[in-house]
Formats: C-alpha cells, sequence, structure tokens
C-alpha cells in the first residue's frame, strides 16, 4: 500500500519550545488514519507543517508524494482541510465562505453542497459573524466534504458540534471512505476515533507512542474478563497476566493482558463457568494507559502539563 | 446604593486602568511632547515684533493655515501663535485617544465575547459603559492637565494654558460621547471606527468652512466650540458650557440604546447574504477586495468631500489677502495666483498624507487576517504564499492611488469651476498622483514589516508613519535639520502645483517602493504563519 502521509523523525520548535521531537506518521491511502493525543501534544502543528503553513525544522515529509513547503500550491489542489478553530470572515455569508473555499481547491460539487447544507442543517445565508462554533465548523466541513479532493485533513472536526451532528459527520466520513478517499483526522473524542479510524497514531509531547489499527493496539492492553462459576475460582491470583482482581463466592472480575486470556479462560471453565462476559479495552482505556504515569506524575508533582 | 444596572462599575474601572496602564501615559506625554515643543520654538521664531507681524500677516491670511489650524485669532502674541498652531493637532490627538479608549472597552469587548464572561458575574448591565467613558473622560482631563502643564513650563501665561487645556479635553468628553452612541450602532469593531472617523472629518470640515468664511458654521463643530475659547488672547471659558452640556446628553443617549438592544449585536442588524458567492470571490485578490473594498469606498466619498471643500476654499484665499493690509505688504512679490498654487500645494499634500494612513492600515489588513487565523484556510487552498499576500499589497496599492486620483480630480473640479479653466482639473489631477510613489513607499514599509516581523509589524507601521506624519506636517515649522525632512517620501514629492514637477525624485520613490514590497514578499514566502 502506498502511503498518502509520511512523516518520520519530524522536528518544530517555536523558540526554546520543542513542540514537535521526531513524530512520525504513516497514513496509507484510503484510510481513515485517527491521530490522537491530548490537548497541546502536537497535532495542530504537525498538520500545519503537513499543509506547508509552518516550516520543519528537521526530519522527512511527504503527502500526496511532494514536498509540503515547495509544493504547497499543487497539492492543495488535492486536499481539503477542516481547521480546529475555525475563524471566518464576519461580514461574509457561509454559503459565500463555501464557494470560496472549494474555489481555491478547484471547484465544488453543487448537488453535493446543497445536499451537505441540508443534511447539516446549515442556513448558508446568514453572514459568519452571527454563526455560532458549531455552525462555523459546519461551514468548513461542508466545504471539505463537498470538494473533489483525494485527502481530507481534519483537525477536531467536531469539536463544536452537537451529537445529532456528530453522527451526520460520522455517516459522511464513512460514504468518503467508501469512495477511496484517504482521511486524517485527529480528535481527542476516541469514540469517534473508535468508530471511524482503520488505523491510529497516538502521540504525546511531540513524539509518535503508538501506531497501528485498533486490534494491534488492544493486543498490547488488557481485556476486562467478569464470569460466574459454580465453584469458587481460586487460584486466578497466581496466574500470570491477571491484574486488579476481586472475588466474592462465585463471581470475579479482573483485568488481563491479551496474551494471557487463554489460560485465565481456561481457568475458570475448570471451576464451572456459568456465564462470562469479556470486552476488549475501549480505546479510551488505551489512551488513559498511555498516559496514566503521566497523570500519576502530574498528580505527584502536583503539576499539569502545558506544552504545545 | 447605586443602581444595579451600575454593579462592578468600580471594578471594571480599575480593570480597564490596569489593561491601560502603558497605553494611556503613551497618548497623554504625547499631548505633551507635542505641546511643549510647540510653545518653545514658537517662542524661539517669533522673539522680534518684526517676525510676529511678518507671521501674522502670512499665516493669519493664509486660508490653507486657517483651514488645518483654526481661527487666526491672538496673532498679536506669541502665546496665540502657539494657540493657533498647536489646537487642531492636539484635538486630533485627544479624539483619537478618546474614540480608541472607549470602543477598545466597550464594543471590542463585547465583539471579542470578553463582555459576556464578565456579565455572567456580578456586573450590572450599564457598567461597562459606564467604565469605559470614565475611564475615556479622566484620560481627557489629564491629557488636559498635561498639555496645560507642557505649556506653563515653557513660559507661556497660566491662565491661557489652563483654558487650551481645558478646550483640548472637552473635545475628547464629546467623541467619548459619540463613540459610545456609535458603538451601540453596529456590532463591529471597524465599524466604530469608521463612523467616529468619518464624524471627525465632518466636525473637522465644518469647522474649516466656517473659519475661512467667518460664518458662524464653526459652532457646528465641537472642533470649533473649543477653539472658541481663544486661549492666551480672550481667554473665553463660557464656549465649553457647550460640550459640557452635550457630552451627558450622548452618554445618555448611548444607555437609552444600550438597553434598546441585545448583548453582543448592534442596533443595525446585518442583512441576512447571499446564498452562493458570486463569481468575482473566487480566488485571493477577489477575497481581499471583497474585505477591503467597504472602507476604500467610504475613503473615497471622505476623500472628494475633502477635495471639493479645499478646492472650493482656493478662492478664499484672495478676499482674505485683500482683507489683510499687512499681508498685502508681505506678499506683495507674489501674485495671488501663486499664493492659490501654494494653498492647493498644502491641501494636497495634507490629503496624501491621509491616503498614506489608508495604505499604511491596507498593508497591515493582510496581518490581522493572518493574525485572525483568516489566512490558513486560504493558504491550505491552491494558493501561493505570495498570491494572498500580493493581493493585499495590490489592493492597498492601488486603492491609494484611486483616492489621490479621486481628491485630485475633485480638488481640481471645484477649481476649475471657479476659475473656468478646464485645465486646472488636469493640472491638479496630476499634483494629486505625483504623491502616489511616496504612498507606496509607506505600503512597502508596512509590508516588509509583515513580512519580516510579523508580531510587530502593526504598531511599528502605525509608528513609522506617525513619523512621517509628524516631520511632514511639523519639521519645517520647527526648523528640523535637512536631513530628517528627507527622511520622509512625502517630503521627497514636490509640492505641485507651488513647485515644478521633477520626475527624478518620484522614480527614485518607485523603485524604493518597488524593493520594499520585493522584500516584503520574500520574507512572507520564506517564514512560519503567526497565529495570535
Amino acid at each position: 500500500m502506498n502511503s498518502v502521509i509520511s512523516v518520520s523523525g519530524l522536528v518544530k520548535n517555536f523558540g526554546r519550545t520543542r513542540a514537535l521531537d521526531g513524530l512520525d506518521l504513516d497514513v496509507r491511502a484510503g484510510e481513515v488514519h485517527g491521530f490522537l493525543g491530548p490537548n497541546g501534544s502536537g497535532k495542530s502543528t504537525t498538520i500545519r507543517v503537513l499543509l506547508g503553513l509552518l516550516r520543519k525544522d528537521a526530519g522527512t515529509v511527504q503527502l500526496l508524494a511532494g514536498d509540503p513547503w515547495r509544493d504547497a500550491v499543487a497539492l492543495h489542489r488535492r486536499l481539503a482541510y477542516v481547521p480546529g478553530d475555525v475563524t471566518l470572515w464576519p461580514t461574509i455569508s457561509g454559503g459565500e465562505v463555501i464557494d470560496l473555499l472549494s474555489r481555491l481547491r478547484g471547484g465544488i460539487d453543487p448537488r453535493r453542497r446543497a445536499e451537505l447544507l441540508e443534511r447539516f442543517d446549515l442556513d448558508p445565508r446568514k453572514k459568519a459573524r452571527t454563526y455560532s462554533k458549531g455552525n462555523r465548523q459546519k461551514v468548513a466541513l461542508v466545504a471539505a466534504l463537498a470538494s473533489d479532493v483525494e485527502l481530507l485533513v481534519l483537525d477536531e472536526p467536531t469539536s463544536g458540534l452537537d451529537p445529532i451532528m456528530e453522527a451526520t459527520f460520522q455517516s459522511c466520513i464513512s460514504e468518503v471512505r467508501a469512495q477511496g478517499r484517504t482521511v486524517l483526522l485527529s480528535s481527542h473524542i476516541l469514540a469517534e476515533a473508535e468508530a471511524l479510524c482503520d488505523r491510529v497514531s497516538i502521540i504525546r509531547h511531540g513524539r509518535t507512542v503508538q501506531s497501528g489499527t485498533l486490534g494491534e493496539l488492544r493486543h498490547l492492553t488488557r481485556t476486562s474478563v467478569t464470569a460466574e462459576t459454580t465453584r469458587p475460582a481460586t487460584g486466578l491470583d497466581t496466574l500470570p497476566g491477571v491484574h486488579g482482581l476481586r472475588a466474592t463466592d462465585h463471581r470475579v472480575s479482573f483485568d488481563v493482558d491479551s496474551d494471557h486470556l487463554d489460560s485465565a479462560v481456561r481457568h475458570l471453565t475448570d471451576a464451572g463457568l456459568r456465564s462470562l462476559s469479556s470486552a476488549p479495552p475501549t480505546l479510551e482505556e488505551l489512551f488513559l494507559r498511555q498516559y496514566g504515569d503521566e497523570l500519576a506524575a502530574a498528580g505527584d508533582a502536583g503539576l499539569t502539563e502545558s506544552r504545545r | 446604593m447605586p443602581s444595579p444596572t451600575l454593579a462592578g462599575t468600580g471594578t471594571l474601572l480599575r480593570f480597564a486602568v490596569r489593561r491601560d496602564r502603558v497605553r494611556l501615559p503613551v497618548w497623554i506625554l504625547a499631548g505633551a511632547a507635542l505641546m511643549a515643543t510647540q510653545a518653545s520654538s514658537n517662542q524661539r521664531f517669533y522673539r522680534t515684533p518684526e517676525s510676529l507681524a511678518a507671521y501674522r500677516a502670512s499665516a493669519g491670511s493664509n486660508a490653507a493655515s486657517i483651514a488645518f489650524s483654526g481661527p487666526p485669532v491672538g496673532l498679536d502674541t506669541v502665546a496665540g501663535t502657539v494657540a493657533f498652531e498647536i489646537s487642531s493637532p492636539l484635538v486630533l490627538l485627544t479624539v483619537l485617544m478618546a474614540m480608541f479608549t472607549t470602543t477598545r472597552h466597550t464594543r471590542a469587548d463585547e465583539e471579542a465575547g470578553r463582555t459576556e464572561l464578565l456579565r455572567s458575574a456580578q456586573l450590572g448591565r450599564h457598567a461597562p459603559l459606564l467604565a469605559a467613558t470614565v475611564l475615556s473622560t479622566l484620560a481627557c482631563a489629564v491629557m488636559g492637565l498635561a498639555v496645560a502643564l507642557a505649556a506653563r513650563s515653557t513660559g507661556l501665561p497660566a491662565g491661557g494654558a489652563l483654558v487650551l487645556g481645558a478646550a483640548t479635553a472637552s473635545v475628547g468628553w464629546v467623541f467619548t460621547g459619540i463613540t459610545a452612541v456609535c458603538a451601540q450602532l453596529t456590532g463591529v469593531t471597524r465599524g466604530v471606527y469608521g463612523l467616529v472617523g468619518g464624524l471627525l472629518g465632518l466636525c473637522f470640515v465644518v469647522r474649516a468652512v466656517g473659519d475661512i468664511a467667518s460664518s458662524g458654521l464653526s459652532w457646528a463643530s465641537p472642533i470649533g466650540w473649543a477653539q472658541a475659547t481663544h486661549p492666551w488672547s480672550d481667554d473665553r471659558w463660557w464656549p465649553l458650557l457647550l460640550p459640557l452640556a452635550v457630552t451627558p446628553l450622548l452618554l445618555l443617549g448611548a444607555r437609552r440604546l444600550l438597553d434598546s438592544r441585545d448583548s453582543g449585536s448592534g442596533l443595525l442588524q446585518p442583512r441576512p447574504g447571499a446564498e452562493e458567492a458570486p463569481p468575482s470571490l473566487g480566488g485571493p485578490l477577489g477575497l481581499a477586495w471583497r474585505l477591503q473594498r467597504g472602507t476604500l469606498l467610504a475613503w473615497g466619498l471622505g476623500v472628494t468631500l475633502l477635495g471639493f471643500v479645499y478646492g472650493g476654499l482656493a478662492e478664499s484665499v484672495k478676499t482674505l489677502l485683500s482683507d489683510n493690509p499687512d499681508a498685502q505688504v508681505f506678499f506683495r512679490g507674489n501674485s495671488t495666483a501663486d499664493l492659490v498654487d501654494s494653498y492647493l500645494g498644502v491641501t494636497l499634500r495634507i490629503t496624501a498624507l491621509m491616503v498614506a494612513a489608508y495604505a499604511v492600515s491596507a498593508t497591515c489588513r493582510a496581518r490581522s487576517e493572518e493574525a485572525a487565523g483568516r489566512a490558513e484556510p486560504v493558504l491550505a487552498g491552491a494558493v501561493s504564499r505570495s498570491g494572498w499576500f500580493g493581493s493585499h499589497l495590490l489592493v492597498a496599492l492601488t486603492g491609494a492611488t484611486g483616492l489621490l486620483l479621486v481628491d485630485g480630480l475633485a480638488t481640481g473640479a471645484s477649481r476649475a469651476m471657479a476659475t473656468g479653466d478646464a485645465t486646472d482639473l488636469v493640472r491638479l489631477a496630476g499634483a494629486a498622483v505625483s504623491y502616489a510613489p511616496a504612498v507606496w513607499v509607506l505600503c512597502g514599509l508596512a509590508g516588509t514589516l509583515v513580512g519580516a516581523a510579523p508580531s510587530a509589524a502593526v504598531p511599528t507601521a502605525w509608528t513609522l508613519f506617525g513619523a512621517v506624519l509628524v516631520i511632514t506636517l511639523f519639521a519645517e515649522g520647527f526648523d528640523w535639520p535637512a536631513w530628517l525632512t528627507d527622511l520622509s517620501p512625502l517630503s521627497q514629492t514636490p509640492t505641485v502645483p507651488a513647485e515644478p514637477w521633477s520626475a527624478v525624485p518620484l522614480l527614485l520613490l518607485v523603485l524604493l517602493a518597488a524593493g520594499l514590497l520585493a522584500l516584503g514578499l520574500t520574507a512572507f514566502r520564506r517564514r512560519d504563519l503567526v497565529t495570535n
């Protein structure tokens, strides 16, 4: 599979602050790639480098087989971008902004434009000044989704949308994927990433800490298991990979490392399994585990993270 | 116990003082410095009765200096010449201070959503308006006091110094009220500046026409009220009763308007926009034009009006002269035609300075777009850096050139109507457009700053413009060294029609402007986009 975005060892400094510290990112053609990280971890900075708005200090960056700084104009014809904080021209109407932005990318499909306005329930005649944050975001989304481009770069596109619009957004992205287009979706809403993404990259402090399909990431983590048995299941605590065991007479619940799930379940079967429920870790749990040590450290030192 | 709609005014006022603890002292020190410089230099120049008589003869009958300064009163004393020359610049400075201060703490905060956050706490509905206007009123009073002290420190009589200080403050108070009203009308900060600026221009023109024609028209302008105090000659206090009566009325009016509108919006509701963009809005140039055309149109109207007024007043240069026997002696060597030309040369130069201010603000628009994050979505489209920045520069350059042309045509048309000589139209239009290269240089300076030093660009560009303004207006009067005068690109332009036209300095200015613009574009292409 060929890469649409390929970043390795990317470094970007703002004065003395190092915003990106050797970041890697690989987005393959036709996939929806989740770009996850807490506030200030460097998601927007990476996207701005990918768009040629910021200049990298070190590393290699390839976008649609071009150099995002040097070939910006040619590359931008093939992509659409939704910024995280959409600011619009106060005196220009939403409909005009949609047309302007898509003309800057090389055209719009009027039927698709009308359909998206309908689906996102957006009044195109209002001046941008009178739009709420969510409506400004819808303007940028409609402009991006109505454009005929290979790649969508979305920076926390749903942070101002209500749950109904969030669902509309998810169905739009599914359609985009079905058309074979590529999406880079930066987010900290994990449920959204879980619902939409083929692969995710988790970054922290400007560095990629994990990357892969959700299945691959899950494999590295624990499954929670709750079971009822006919006889009390003893000896679970001696098994490798079992954590957080809570047991009453006939009922146990614990987390188990994915590669020890098999032996744990066998042990339960020996005790006469009556009911069993097991849940793979949610992305939220993956995320919290990834950042757990940081949260703990922050708690200890009474510090909070503040990096751009 | 004050009304609950005023709860929190004191806290807000203290906070406003803290936010403006650098800005306001800078404005006030500038006023005091201007006053002190003018007072000491006039006392040096007009030490002898002969020099004073010569000044009275020239300035007192020069329509241009009356148009820009005020009524030629009290010119038989040095102190009187100081009041004549400095009152207009002081008034302008104070009004701008009042406008920016009042707007910053009312509409600008409201537009940015800061007022909403504050109003959710224990803060009355009228508190932000009252705090802002009290702050501005106090600042104007301190400005007046500083002006009086500065004048007194150079040895001018205390009585007149106090009158001039109070008169200066009084115009600031009226414009605090006017700004407070305008801030209720429109929902946009830029719109408030437009309305207040337009009214200031109108007050200035009304007063100029009134002073030149010696009609009572000057009493229709708050600037006229202040200048009717005649500092150091009649020392009249009673004209200040007018601003003292009008200011509270304006403030009460603003409060009424505030009560009849929703928080966050203006009384003038924006009309719904177009559902689809017109074909012209398809690229960076179309966008830059769309964003700037409203401002340019307003400037065009203002400059046209100014051109007609100044051109129309040229005929009174002769009348003033025939009324003044001293002046007839002083100007004996010159024909009246020369005097009219010298008057027109000065008026065209002053308007060119205003057009330069437009050019700087239009160039800085690129920076404010970038800072607000609105350059990002455009540059994320298939638009090059040069295409985006160049579009804003192009609008600034052609807009400013168009304004000069319009000014020249308006001045020329009204002059041609008076003389019946159609060549006046072409002659004056050409004279006005001769300032284009100088104005382009200011565009280039601002453009270089936006390209190379984005964070500091806007304040630095305006500081440079302020320096050019002061040099162009005052260098000759203050007898500053020639090299300093030469630093202003406008002083490099011959004051056609009073001086012969010459191509060499203009060509050099064009080259300089082109170099600066290229530098700005190159720097912008190479740097990161910087948002606030």
